[in-house]
């Protein structure tokens, strides 16, 4: 089948009483890869799960390819998924586990032994075909679960971590290569992803979830740099926001041990202030318009250096050039530029704009 | 921190040589205390009355002659007599546990995939009109067809009429429970209904009979053992299989069907087992042509007395079948076993 859009048509789950995701509504266009971004409980596998056909859908409606397969059985909505555990079948070899969508397809021998050796070509499996998945490392199984995912050319395909038993190096490895693939198949994707790096690396667009609902849907520069909300902007990046309480005057923020101007010009008693990490720089103690404190703890990464600082108590984390030499207890001041500032209404975390 | 254990497994090469000397004795002893009572079946199989008892003797060609006269005796001058129910018990038995273990099979799984919410209002009805209907057709004389359809129509309009008030309904952990509690009775209870019913039928004496009753007795040992195999099994392979297109019973037959494969060897044997050695119940439902060997064994004894030569041959062929499938089965069995201890 030819590649289509996947539509999720404001969908909700409920268990009982307890509601697990609302009114989710996301249109995959095909070709894109769009990311599904949250912690865990988030209900994002289960969006991802409801339009897989696994999970019964309690409001909403889901549409393949224009085609309403709310009620429609798995195995008759053209999708392909690949689980967190690979789901491959352990009493089938390599071959048969990658040709078992086209033999329920009842397609010809040969052309199942032709699609088969292609696919495991693609996916570097050439060789292994004749094993058994217990005789293949982590990293060979993700690949036999990918090559059976895309043997069949599905309407879309659908990925629940699918990388997250991988170590970190192989993972990085994979990803480059998860990308490459869905690029050159063109087939609208729904990844489900707990890891904002692959969310942030891998999605056309992002959408955000936290505790069922819907934070943010964007491009992932648009979700760095211009968060809906105090969730978006603490979840997606790393090290992550710092973020500090306080109130806003005629538009500067004040805090004890804190008085800087911002891009605002309202009021609001109650507050958050948000900059991120590579976006401040450490200034000698007692410069004015900065937030004044001391150093807690230095860490070499490698290209740049975390400095980790108290400011009234609070842990901020600045990224500063390998350079930087000032020792624990040191007092600094922290200057952020007013235009790379974020507040956040800090009782509804909504987040306040100029 | 590793694990406190009591007992370790160790491997027995890697033991001081007593303390090997020791372990391989003690084993030696325990296989002698099993093994001797099948070597003195099949020895008194080939004795001459004379070499039985007074005194019992041992050792085939110096203790005593062996002599085929036994055996002889069951194959040619009883010929059909033996070869009769030997046959029965193996189609009645083979038949019975093929059937109870596809069905128990496909039961079990459903119970554990499959989320059943039966009515109380729908199982109470339907207890109580098979109670009313029974009581007219035995103290009213009515017909049993009426009884029947009276009853089938009244437990529909009850269940409908009053399950949409009263919604609290059992779940499959019931099920299963009920199905498990059919085999609490002793079986002697419900033997003399079971002889009825076949009388009433007009199928005593024959192996359909027999089939239909262990297939029946044995099935909710089926769904008991095999709903915890499917029960162990990743669910991921079978969604996985249901994108992959494949339909219910096909992930049935492709996927759990032979992942469950150590399971479904170890409950058949077990079934084939009981259904081979069952004595109760063909008592009742047997008495020339469905004969089975457990009876026909029990019978020498009865009629002549212990003539220990002719039932040493009979039992020596009655549990040669059933020793060979065990051997055969032998790797299934400890892993089936074992599933059930050890997850994973």
């Amino acid at each position: 089948m030819a590649p289509a859009t996947v539509e999720l048509e404001r969908i909700s789950k409920a268990f009982g009483s307890h509601t697990v995701l609302h009114e989710l509504s996301l249109s995959v266009a095909p070709g894109e890869f769009l990311v599904l971004l949250g912690p865990s409980g988030c209900g994002k596998t289960t969006a991802l799960r409801m339009t897989a056909g696994l999970e019964s859908v309690t409001s909403g409606r889901i549409l393949i390819a224009g085609r309403d397969v709310t009620e429609v059985p798995p195995k008759n909505r053209d999708l392909a998924m690949v689980f967190q555990s690979y789901a491959l079948y352990p009493h089938m070899t390599v071959a048969e586990n990658i040709a078992y969508p086209l033999v329920i397809r009842k397609q010809p021998r040969a052309e199942i032994e032709r699609q088969v050796r292609e696919t495991a070509a693609q996916v570097q499996l050439d060789g292994l075909l004749g094993r058994y998945p217990r005789q293949l490392s982590g990293g060979q199984r993700q690949r036999v679960a990918l090559a059976r995912a895309i043997v069949r050319r599905p309407a879309a395909f659908l990925m629940d971590e699918p990388l997250s038993n991988l170590d970190a190096k192989l993972r990085g490895h994979m990803r480059a290569e998860l990308k490459h693939m869905q690029h050159e198949l063109g087939i609208a994707t729904i990844y489900v992803t707990h890891d904002q790096i692959e969310a942030m690396t891998l999605g056309h667009r992002v959408a955000v979830l936290n505790k069922g609902r819907t934070q943010q849907i964007g491009s992932p520069q648009r979700i760095y740099d211009d968060p809906a909300n105090i969730f978006v902007a603490g979840f997606v990046g790393s090290p992550s926001m710092n973020f500090l309480a306080g109130a806003l005057e005629s538009g500067r923020f004040r805090a004890p041990d804190a008085s800087l101007p911002t891009a605002l010009t309202s009021s609001h008693e109650r507050v958050e202030l948000g900059f991120r990490p590579e976006d401040c720089r450490i200034v000698p103690a007692g410069e004015p318009d900065c937030l004044a404190g001391n150093i807690y703890s230095t860490e070499l990464i490698g290209d740049h250096v975390l400095v980790t600082c108290r400011i009234a108590g609070q842990p901020v984390v600045v990224k500063a050039e390998k350079s930087f030499a000032r020792g624990i207890g040191d007092p600094i001041a922290i200057r952020i530029p007013a235009e790379r500032i974020y507040l956040f209404e800090r009782d509804s975390g909504e987040r306040l704009r100029p | 921190m590793p694990a406190l254990r009591l007992f370790r497994a160790r491997r027995l090469g890697r033991l001081p040589p007593a303390a090997a000397a020791l372990v391989y004795g003690l084993l030696a002893f325990w296989t002698l205390i099993v093994l001797f009572p099948l070597y003195w079946l099949v020895i008194t199989s080939f004795k001459l009355p004379i070499d039985v008892a007074y005194p019992p003797k041992y050792l085939p060609f110096l203790d005593f002659q062996p002599s085929l006269h036994a055996w002889r005796y069951i194959f040619v001058d009883l010929g059909n007599d033996t070869l009769r129910p030997y046959a029965n018990s193996l189609i009645v038995a083979t038949s019975s546990t093929v059937l109870a273990v596809l069905t128990g099979s496909m039961a079990a799984y459903a119970l554990t995939r499959i989320e059943y919410r039966p009515r109380i209002v729908a199982v109470a009805t339907f207890v109580v009109l098979l109670i009313g209907a029974s009581g007219s057709v035995m103290f009213f004389r009515l017909d049993w067809r009426v009884a029947g359809l009276a009853a089938l129509a009244l437990f529909f309009l009850v269940s409908r009429a009053l399950g949409s008030r009263w919604r609290a309904h059992l779940g499959n952990g019931d099920i299963l429970f009920w199905m498990i509690s059919q085999r609490i009775l002793p079986p002697v209870v419900a033997a003399l209904p079971i002889y009825v019913m076949f009388q009433q039928l007009g199928l005593l004496d024959t192996r359909f009979a027999l089939i239909v009753t262990y297939m029946t007795v044995n099935l909710p040992i089926v769904v008991w053992l095999m709903y915890d195999f499917f029960a162990a099994l990743p669910k991921d392979l079978e969604e996985s299989a249901a994108l992959d297109g494949a339909s219910r019973f096909r992930i049935f037959r492709q996927i759990v069907l032979p992942l469950a494969k150590p399971g479904l060897i170890a409950t058949s044997l077990l079934v084939l087992i009981l259904a081979w050695n069952e004595y109760l119940l063909a008592l009742f439902l047997s008495t020339a042509r469905a004969q089975t060997m457990p009876i026909l064994v029990a019978a020498q004894n009865g009629t002549r007395g212990p003539q220990w030569w002719y039932m040493s041959a009979l039992i020596v062929i009655m549990i040669a079948p059933v020793v060979a499938l065990t051997v055969a089965a032998q790797k299934y069995i400890a892993k089936g076993l074992l599933l059930g201890a050890v997850k994973g």
